[in-house]
């Protein structure tokens, strides 16, 4: 066991451990901040596989801009949580069929692949190489991407223009 | 002859014949409806000119230039050629001059009858229109030309007939002519379309040569042929479609001689007579034609016994001798039937031409009203009336005599004796109409009291208001018809032998087998006359009819052997209540209830599936991804 | 020598479970969509796990196209989102499918 898996497993038990409080949290923005740490361990374990600008990218896009903009709209909202059960009743059975139909899958494919047991070997993709090679092989890809995001940022403005109606008070404080 | 060469001086005559009256149209309706001096100058011009160009043509034909047939390619489709242009042959040749004759006649007159008219522009734009389809008809070499100017000609009649269209039964009886000659165009189209389908052109020489003749079988033939002689009859006003003519009368009476007497309803005849070899071709075709003329010319001779109407006594005058007509060309004399067309059309134009000017002396239709007004005192056209109504009797010098004595000729050859028996009592009836009218005229009721006498010094001081140019525009195409009149029918053995040399002979053969054929006819109209003078014209006669006593038979003839009243209740069961209604079920049950219930289903499978749209998203994406994790499995097996 | 391959796609597996579990199973929208983001998370991780073990940068550039369909897609998620709230007061899935039907 080497440094390197020791820290994959310590960063991955606490990915998995932070993602499962933020998926159970009522509180949204304790859901956001769980999240942060997650996204945080995502991007060390980026590094450690060898993608360390990727791993910049994923805390400045995931940990800073996405949770930032969650934050943003939970304050915006101003929601209370609900007190009703994080799962209802009457789902438990579908919920608990489809995580063993899952875990199921997932073992099957861990036992058929051969290359399950296949160590990964140190290397790192510096973002200079890396940079190179994402605009000389996948420009055009790049492009559509650049030309995705104006559209999004389009299509938010216009969804985000006020209609011109109040929200129903009635109902607002419920979540 | 056929010629492609445009420049032919007889084709140019004809261009110039049919193509300035649609330009005087156009230009009148675009640019001087307010302009009323304009506006005739350039109908009556252009009406000249075509006059002219006629003329040119009859002359340089007469004298011994052949048929000229120009034609060029209109449409094409596969081996069905159609072509457009203009035939210049003995018949079209005729017809046109009779055409623009009349054309021209009635428009000068027009001038003095529509003088306050206040769509006087619009009226002359009509005539043009009607003029260029008329001439263009004549001269089309091919079925389907001719069918479109047929068509034009119909709307040209339309217009002129509700031309008055604020009257509303003016704008019905519009509607009527339209609706029957529509009627028959169907038939005649469909005619067209056998021929067209069977031979693949339409060309009128071709039609006409004995090869195509031939080449169809009797059959075929005999139901093109039928069908076509349904357009005639629609457009001549024959038997089963005769109630739209003397409806049509509800037009100005410059528009009734020209159109309803003398030229457009001829164009039926016509056609018969432009496809004379191919119904010849079809002896079965012939006798149900026959057979047509004869009903209308019998049935409408008794409606005439007993109208009041000055013009519905000529309207159904007309159809009588347009039954006549094909009467004539049925039994196979072309040259009769052709010449009595000739001749009708200056008669009639005539005999229209002077009701004109009684009907605009004083105001009224009714010949005893008329009568008791003093139109004795109307001398010019009453001298015209009487000629024209002569030759309409056929009297012996006029020349109605001539044409009628040759259709009775043509019937007396044939072999069943009930055609020449009907022929004579037409005849005999068609006399005793003509003078019961001038009878009536001229002879005011004795019975008539102090009153009516007021009326009439009324109606004189009231009918003085026309000016003298007037009454003379409208005196001058009076005497030219009756010139014609009196003369035409001694030119008869040169215009057969223009129109068909070979055709002479037998005339003059059958001439000297029924050497007493003429006598008959005088006496037929002599005696005709003589009853009309014992009945209406002797001193102290009562002035009622021997039709008229009876009250059974006085009704029939009145109203027009209950022809209207049959079509109306055709019409209301038959057509309204039968087809029309079974036409509205299906519309409503059928077409409208499956669509109904589709668009019904529509919205049903709409709604069960925006239910499934509005459940639960989440669940969605929950059974997405069961199903992408069981085809995940299946893979995973299959490999 | 890191750690077997599997067992970063077991990671990967793991997390994209408990971002399926969150969008599927939570009445909110906004958990909703953080679900999604959790989930997109987790095929990014796969795939750079892929492009280590084959030493190819592939992997790693749809990693960032992962990234980028991310924002985009959380931007116009959350403008829904507030759209949603401005019309019918609340961003409860069950209200709503109450007050929608």
């Amino acid at each position: 066991m080497t440094i390197h898996s020791i820290i994959f497993y310590l960063l991955s038990s606490v990915v998995i451990v932070s993602t499962g409080i933020a998926v159970t949290r009522r509180d949204l923005v304790h859901a956001v901040v769980y999240l942060i740490f997650t996204f945080f361990g995502t991007a060390m374990i980026f590094y450690l596989l060898g993608a360390p600008l990727l791993a910049a990218l994923e805390v400045i896009i995931y940990a800073g801009a996405i949770m930032v903009l969650f934050l943003f709209i939970i304050m915006m909202i101003r929601t209370e949580p609900s007190t009703a059960p994080l799962i209802p009743p009457g789902q438990w059975w579908p919920v608990i069929g489809f995580c063993l139909l899952y875990i199921t899958a997932g073992f099957l494919f861990m036992y058929q692949e051969p290359d399950f047991w296949v160590f990964l070997t140190p290397a790192m993709a510096t973002p200079g190489a890396f940079g190179r090679f994402l605009f000389q092989t996948h420009w055009l890809s790049i492009e559509i991407i650049s030309l995705l995001l104006l559209i999004a940022v389009i299509g938010a403005l216009v969804l985000g223009k006020p209609a011109g109606k109040k929200p129903n008070k009635t109902n607002g404080n419920r979540i | 002859m056929t010629t492609t060469a445009f420049t032919h001086p007889s084709v140019l005559a004809a261009v110039l014949t049919a193509l300035p009256p649609f330009l005087a149209f156009v230009l009148i309706m675009l640019f001087l409806q307010r302009h009323r001096v304009l506006a005739a100058a350039l109908a009556i011009g252009t009406s000249g000119l075509s006059l002219c160009t006629a003329v040119y043509l009859l002359v340089r034909h007469g004298s011994g230039v052949p048929a000229v047939q120009y034609q060029a390619e209109w449409l094409v489709s596969g081996n069905i050629k159609i072509s457009a242009g203009a035939v210049l042959d003995p018949t079209s040749i005729f017809m046109l001059c009779v055409v623009t004759v009349i054309c021209f006649l009635v428009q000068v007159y027009s001038l003095g009858y529509m003088a306050k008219d206040p769509g006087f522009s619009r009226y002359y734009a009509y005539m043009a229109f009607f003029e260029g389809a008329m001439t263009a008809l004549v001269l089309s070499p091919s079925l389907l030309q001719l069918y479109v100017f047929w068509e034009l000609v119909g709307l040209a009649s339309y217009l002129l007939i509700g031309f008055w269209y604020e009257k509303f039964s003016a704008s019905e009886a519009g509607k009527k002519a339209f609706v029957m000659t529509r009627l028959g165009d169907v038939a005649f189209l469909l005619g067209m379309l056998v021929l067209l389908s069977h031979l693949g052109n339409l060309d009128i020489n071709e039609l006409n040569s004995a090869g195509v003749i031939n080449a169809l079988s009797p059959g075929v033939l005999t139901m093109s042929v039928l069908l076509i002689f349904g357009g005639i009859i629609g457009k001549s006003a024959q038997f089963p479609l005769l109630t739209w003519l003397p409806d049509a009368m509800e037009g100005p009476t410059p528009v009734s001689a020209l159109l309803h007497s003398a030229t457009m309803v001829a164009a039926g005849v016509f056609l018969f007579a432009r496809l004379f070899p191919l119904f010849s071709a079809s002896s079965t075709a012939m006798s149900v034609c026959l057979a047509i003329g004869t009903i209308s010319m019998l049935l409408t001779s008794t409606m005439a016994m007993v109208s009041r109407d000055i013009k519905k006594v000529w309207a159904y005058s007309t159809i009588s001798q347009l039954g006549f007509m094909i009467m004539g060309l049925a039994a196979g004399g072309f040259v009769a039937g052709t010449f009595h067309l000739t001749t009708h059309a200056g008669f009639k134009a005539l005999l229209f031409l002077c009701s004109g000017v009684f009907i605009h002396h004083y105001n009224t239709n009714d010949i005893f009203e008329m009568s008791r007004m003093g139109a004795k005192s109307l001398k010019i056209p009453m001298f015209f009336i009487i000629i024209a109504a002569a030759a309409l009797a056929g009297i012996p010098p006029f020349s109605g005599f001539f044409s009628k004595e040759l259709i009775l000729m043509q019937l007396s050859g044939l072999d069943n004796p009930l055609w020449l028996a009907a022929g004579v009592i037409g005849a005999i009836l068609t006399s005793y109409y003509s003078f019961r009218l001038i009878f009536i005229l001229l002879r005011p009721g004795a019975n008539m009291g102090a009153a009516d006498r007021s009326i009439r010094t009324n109606s004189n001081t009231h009918g003085h208001h026309h000016d003298s140019r007037s009454e003379w525009l409208m005196g001058l195409p009076l005497l030219f018809l009756a010139l014609v009149t009196v003369s035409i029918g001694f030119f008869q053995d040169q215009f057969s032998h223009l129109l068909s040399p070979e055709a002479t002979a037998d005339a003059a053969h059958a001439a000297e087998h029924i050497s007493w054929l003429p006598f008959l006819a005088v006496g037929l109209c002599v005696s005709g006359a003589l009853w009309a003078w014992v009945e209406y014209g002797r001193r102290g006669s009562a002035q009622i009819g021997i039709a008229e006593r009876l009250p059974v038979i006085r009704a029939l003839f009145a109203e027009r052997w209950y022809m209207d009243k049959i079509y109306r209740w055709l019409l209301d069961h038959v057509i309204y209540g039968g087809v029309s209604r079974a036409c509205a079920t299906n519309d409503k049950k059928v077409i409208d209830g499956s669509l109904d219930s589709f668009a019904r289903g529509a919205v049903d499978s709409g709604k069960i599936l925006s239910k499934l749209h509005m459940t639960n998203i989440q669940a969605k994406l929950m059974s997405a991804f069961v199903i992408i994790l069981l085809l995940a499995l299946y893979s995973f097996f299959e490999a | 020598m890191i750690v077997p391959y599997g067992h970063v796609i077991v990671l990967a597996g793991i997390i994209f479970l408990l971002g399926l579990l969150c969008a599927v199973t939570r009445r909110n929208l906004i958990m909703i969509v953080l679900g999604i983001e959790i989930m997109l998370n987790a095929g990014a991780l796969a795939f750079i796990g892929a492009s280590l073990r084959w030493q190819q940068m592939g992997g790693q550039a749809v990693a960032l196209f992962i990234l980028a369909i991310a924002a985009a897609e959380v931007s116009i998620g959350l403008a829904l989102i507030v759209s949603v709230y401005r019309k019918y007061g609340t961003i409860h899935v069950d209200i709503l499918e109450k007050s929608t039907r």
